[in-house]
């Protein structure tokens, strides 16, 4: 062994070991509360039965799974679950990114203060909570919708919980409502962060704001937005929960547009209360996840290896 | 011509967000002015920003409970604060080395962290292994360790923003001084952190507040209920008590003791109110970027 | 409260070896009931601690130590046992009993929900008691009528005993009397659905604002609250008339479904039924309450009229629109098991044999502390303490149907005293389903079960309030059954029944 080479790995283990003992902590928790469990992803292939234990349980295969698939609504269900959190994902940007970028150029204080309290409260309430304002707005009986808006409008009351066509339309606008809010805030954490000589220099170059968004603001974030999507595009597969099912108050004329992945399994599983089998949902959300992202890290590699998440 | 422009910007700006601000707060009101409305009066009439009656009868019924509603208040706050200051702690130490390009293993190492937000083992096994190893059941850390201490979601978040917001000249010029990892990481990269350790810990405290399903899982003696845990009780009891067709005639009985409609809104109103007074708390690191660049610019 | 990585790190080894432990280490418990504390007379050995889980359908009682150590003095003395009572907030009770029972966790009796009970069995969480029954439990047997016992069995196996309350149902609708009396509508008329119709037209005549049908709760739709059928559990395969020969029939495709659901749209075009009614949210009482509706369609029981009179603040009347029928689902919607974990299962029997035996257990568990929660007024009937009422009363679970024979409880004070006789008099003279006994296993049907489970949400809501014609929707919801397997399941169970029939 060449000892130069061995002197040079050591003073490369001295140089490192300190950033090696902050990482301790974290991993351990993540050891602990992520991977140990993760004993639990070979329920999705037992018939689970208590008397024998976890691991005593026969091995059963991929039956677990099947009922994601031989249902008739299995292509409704994938589709819609695609096709709103694409939607969702790329509203989420724009509107976040958008909101970050005004409230970065407000100049009074105080309302900068107050639109960033106020554009969280969405968040803050839960969805429960959200289905009754809902409701409020488009109840048959006495929603404001039917009440109000439509004879103003001089238009028929409308059935809203029996409209599979206008779901898609409230469910995102909703969504966008709840979450742009919260995930502004990452984004504006990100501009506020941009060293402030970058516009100091570009002002005086006689650069326009919009001009200064383009070239400085959204190239300088563009890390946050790639990380923030690429997390988003693991989870495709999952969806708001609360959202699809409690929000459309479970109603059945709407399952063409609000029945999702989630809603699926839980309506399925509800008299079964199966293990086996909501471990087997769990497990094909995360690998169709994982797949995805590891694709989309590859083309984001492909572009510019920085923004790579790994 | 500048001014012009910005001037025009401002306008745009505050337009929009006025906007925004309303779609927000006008729900919220609807919300407030629903828990002090009649319960009668919402099952007659629905919900409404001018109802025919109030009522405070969900305040009243809370303020009975109000030694139990303090006590958890108490726990939630010991909870999300001790969370929240650990939570940083251990997040930043963790994304702070992964976000160092030089660092041997750091892809590797970032995928392990990325993997765990994909992949879990499920309720049952996790329960398993807090329960039966760590004898965590009915502790209060059983309300700060479980999921919620870390997630790998934030650490990615800290590891981008210091990979782009620290420029690495300022890092090598501390090494060059001696600075030792810990001392740099503590005097220079935590001070340029402040907007990510705000956004970080925000998401964490609000997570924190917000969280009834820890209490659901790992706690069954009332004393240890946080808010959530214990409001989240009331309503999930009123929720499966009006759809369970099996035990009807008995749970009707049940449920007539709440005033169910008008309790829900109070029991959002008494969620959110913390958050929003805690919130300037962190603005403050938010602002600071702003005024300077308003000073400078 | 900060992580020690060392400590964390060694915990980490033993954690490794400890989860190859973990699942095989239930077995062993499991097969032998009896092998702890085999000697019955020790009177000396040390009392064992039983730890009792149930649902608590009201607010968790501040004084419920108290009660339990004043069960304890008495369990001390009879079984040398104490007891530990874990409530646990009905919406919280699956997860949190789930959980319980799929780890080591110390739990020894458990409330059973009918809901769960064949699951629980079917993934060996909870032992088998015919043995215990026959030594510590006699006292249990003896309260029920053999055919109610029987209705627990699982492959005729008991593994959960059904509580002593109302084990059967009727068919009804609950009125407003202040309406019935102002339009002097003549009750006792009413004896079918048919017969509703006039009253309905009536009330919607003169009262425009007035819906006269209002459903039972949110999520409950009107072949929910009147059946004519044995729904076998989960009404995915029904016997009709609680007989039908023993031949298991897709209940969406019979001609009375296709009635029944017709006769809804018709009351629903008419305006007899709440517009929101299959996204309703409230409870039938708060309606009532707010006058948006004049009635409901309902399960019956002795004593109902009161029992709702008082939670809609009016007085209201029942009519019987069914005779009373015994299904299994009726018997076993409230049960309790021992659980696998169980380690003195003896102990566990002989407390459970106590709440169906013994009057002072039973009552501190129904009603709480004598003197504190509630005085003696006369005889069986009680009432509140001088300065206590329901808003300031300690003991809150009120939920007496779930512990043990509830016929051994006091009366409150309004009800009628005779209630437990009526009761017992009611459950007997039930017709008894000729499937009253059989439970079905979805087990091996379980992938349809999911998919069809879903169809049947899809549609249910809609088509069983009236909310939608029935017309072209019944047919698209039966080829929607029929593709995502509803027959498999219905042949499943045909055979599960046979099975049951030829060992009765």
């Amino acid at each position: 062994m060449n000892p130069e080479r061995s002197v040079k790995r050591r003073t490369t283990f001295k140089k490192y070991l300190p950033y090696y003992l902050m990482l301790i902590p974290g991993m351990v928790y993540l050891i602990i509360n992520n991977y140990m469990p993760m004993f639990g992803l070979v329920i999705a292939f037992k018939d689970i039965n208590f008397v024998k234990g976890i691991w005593g349980s026969d091995w059963i295969g991929l039956k677990n799974f099947e009922y994601l698939f031989k249902t008739s609504d299995a292509y409704i269900i994938t589709r819609n679950t695609i096709v709103y959190n694409a939607v969702f994902i790329i509203l989420n940007l724009v509107v976040a990114v958008g909101v970050a970028i005004l409230l970065n150029e407000i100049r009074n204080k105080l309302l900068s203060r107050f639109y960033q309290s106020v554009i969280l409260l969405p968040y803050l309430i839960s969805t429960v909570i959200i289905s009754y304002l809902v409701f409020a707005m488009l109840s048959m009986d006495n929603g404001f919708m039917n009440n109000t808006v439509l004879p103003m409008l001089g238009m028929e009351p409308k059935s809203w919980y029996n409209e599979p066509g206008v779901w898609p339309y409230i469910l995102t606008f909703i969504h966008t409502w709840k979450g742009a809010g919260y995930l502004c805030i990452v984004y504006l954490a990100a501009i506020i962060g941009i060293d402030q000589e970058y516009y100091e220099a570009a002002t005086l170059d006689g650069a326009s704001k919009w001009q200064q968004i383009r070239r400085i603001t959204l190239p300088l974030i563009a890390p946050v937005i790639t990380i923030m999507t690429l997390l988003a595009v693991g989870r495709i597969f999952y969806s708001d929960f609360g959202l699809f099912y409690q929000v459309p108050m479970d109603s059945g004329a709407l399952y063409d547009t609000t029945n999702v992945i989630d809603t699926y399994v839980y309506r399925g599983l509800m008299q079964l209360g199966d293990i086996g089998m909501s471990s087997a949902a769990g497990l094909y959300q995360s690998l169709v996840g994982f797949v995805l992202v590891l694709l989309s890290n590859f083309i984001v590699r492909k572009i510019n290896k920085e923004n790579a998440l790994f | 011509m500048v001014n012009q422009e910005t001037r025009a910007w401002q306008w745009i700006g505050h337009t929009i967000l006025w906007l925004y601000s309303a779609a927000c707060i006008l729900p919220f009101l609807l919300l407030f002015i629903s828990s002090i409305t009649d319960e009668t009066t919402i099952v007659t009439n629905g919900y409404s920003f001018f109802p025919e009656k109030f009522g405070f009868n969900a305040y009243t019924y809370l303020w009975k409970e109000s030694a139990d509603i303090f006590r958890a208040y108490g726990i939630t706050i010991f909870v999300t604060v001790v969370g929240t200051a650990v939570s940083l702690v251990i997040t930043s130490l963790l994304a702070y080395p992964i976000s160092r390009p030089d660092l041997p293993l750091r892809n590797p190492l970032s995928f392990f962290v990325f993997f765990t937000l994909l992949f879990n083992g499920g309720l049952v096994p996790t329960y398993l292994i807090y329960t039966q190893i760590f004898e965590i059941k009915n502790t209060i850390q059983a309300l700060i360790i479980p999921s919620l201490l870390m997630n790998g979601f934030n650490v990615l978040l800290m590891r981008t923003f210091f990979m782009t917001t620290i420029p690495t000249p300022v890092l090598e010029s501390a090494n060059m001084d001696g600075a030792g990892v810990f001392r740099t990481f503590y005097s220079i990269v935590l001070p340029l952190s402040m907007p990510i350790m705000a956004t970080v810990g925000l998401f964490q405290g609000i997570a924190y507040w917000n969280d009834w399903f820890n209490g659901l899982i790992y706690i069954t003696e009332p004393k240890l209920f946080s808010l959530q845990s214990m409001l989240n009780r009331i309503m999930t009891d009123i929720q499966f008590l009006s759809t369970n067709s099996a035990l009807s005639s008995q749970s009707a009985e049940a449920l007539n003791n709440l005033p169910s409609e008008t309790f829900r809104m109070a029991i959002a109103v008494i969620g959110v109110i913390p958050i929003l007074l805690a919130y300037p708390f962190f603005q403050k690191y938010f602002v600071k970027g702003i005024t300077i660049g308003a000073v400078k610019g | 409260m900060k992580l020690r990585s060392k400590w964390l790190s060694i915990v980490l080894a033993v954690v490794m070896i400890a989860l190859s432990a973990c699942g095989g280490g239930k077995g062993d418990t499991a097969g032998s009931p009896n092998s702890s504390s085999a000697g019955n007379g020790g009177a000396k050995e040390p009392p064992y601690e039983l730890n009792v889980a149930f649902a608590a359908f009201n607010a968790i009682p501040s004084n419920l130590k108290e009660v339990q150590d004043a069960i304890n003095e008495i369990t001390l003395e009879k079984i040398n046992a104490t007891i530990k009572l874990t409530p646990i907030n009905i919406g919280s009770w699956t997860q949190q009993s789930n959980l319980m029972l799929s780890s080591d966790e110390k739990l020894d009796v458990m409330y059973v929900s009918g809901r769960n009970y064949t699951s629980y069995v079917s993934k060996g969480q909870l032992q088998e008691l015919d043995e215990l029954l026959e030594q510590y439990g006699q006292g249990i047997k003896e309260v029920f009528d053999d055919s109610f016992i029987n209705a627990a069995k699982v492959d005729g196996k008991i593994y959960a005993v059904p509580s002593n309350r109302d084990l059967a149902t009727n068919y009804g609708i609950n009125l407003r009397k202040d309406l019935i009396d102002k339009y002097s509508v003549d009750i006792d008329a009413i004896k079918t659905l048919d017969d509703l119709d006039g009253l309905f037209k009536t009330i919607k005549d003169h009262e425009p604002n007035m819906t006269p049908l209002v459903p039972q709760t949110a999520g409950i739709s009107f072949v929910d609250s009147y059946k004519w059928f044995d729904p076998l559990g989960d009404s995915i395969g029904v016997l009709p008339d609680y007989d039908n020969g023993l031949q298991v029939v897709n209940l969406f495709e019979t001609p009375e479904y296709a009635d029944f659901v017709q006769k809804l749209r018709s009351w629903y075009t008419a305006g007899y039924i709440l517009k929101d009614a299959a996204t309703n949210k409230d409870t039938n009482t708060a309606l009532l309450k707010a006058n948006k509706g004049m009635g409901y369609l309902v399960n019956q029981k002795p004593g109902m009229a009161l029992q709702d009179s008082r939670s809609a603040g009016m007085e209201l009347v029942t009519v019987p629109l069914t005779p009373a029928y015994a299904t299994t689902a009726s018997v076993t919607s409230i049960m309790w098991g021992i659980p696998i974990n169980a380690k003195n299962p003896q102990k566990s029997m002989e407390f459970l044999n106590l709440i169906y035996t013994d009057k002072d257990i039973v009552n501190l568990l129904d009603w709480g502390i004598e003197g504190k929660d509630y005085v003696i007024e006369s005889g069986n009937v009680i009432k509140y303490p001088e300065g206590i009422d329901a808003s300031n009363v300690a003991y809150t679970l009120n939920q007496g149907f779930m512990f043990g024979n509830q016929f051994l409880s006091y009366v409150f004070e309004g009800d009628d005293p005779n209630i437990w006789e009526e009761m017992e008099t009611f459950n007997n003279e039930a017709v008894k389903s000729k499937a009253l006994g059989f439970s079905f296993n979805a087990e091996p049907v379980k992938t349809e079960y999911a998919a069809v489970t879903n169809v049947i949400n899809q549609y249910k809501m809609a088509l069983e309030t009236g909310s939608v014609a029935p017309e072209e929707i019944l047919s698209d919801f039966n080829s929607k059954l029929k593709s995502s397997g509803i027959d498999k399941i219905i042949a499943e169970k045909q055979k599960q029944l046979d099975e049951w029939a030829s060992t009765q």
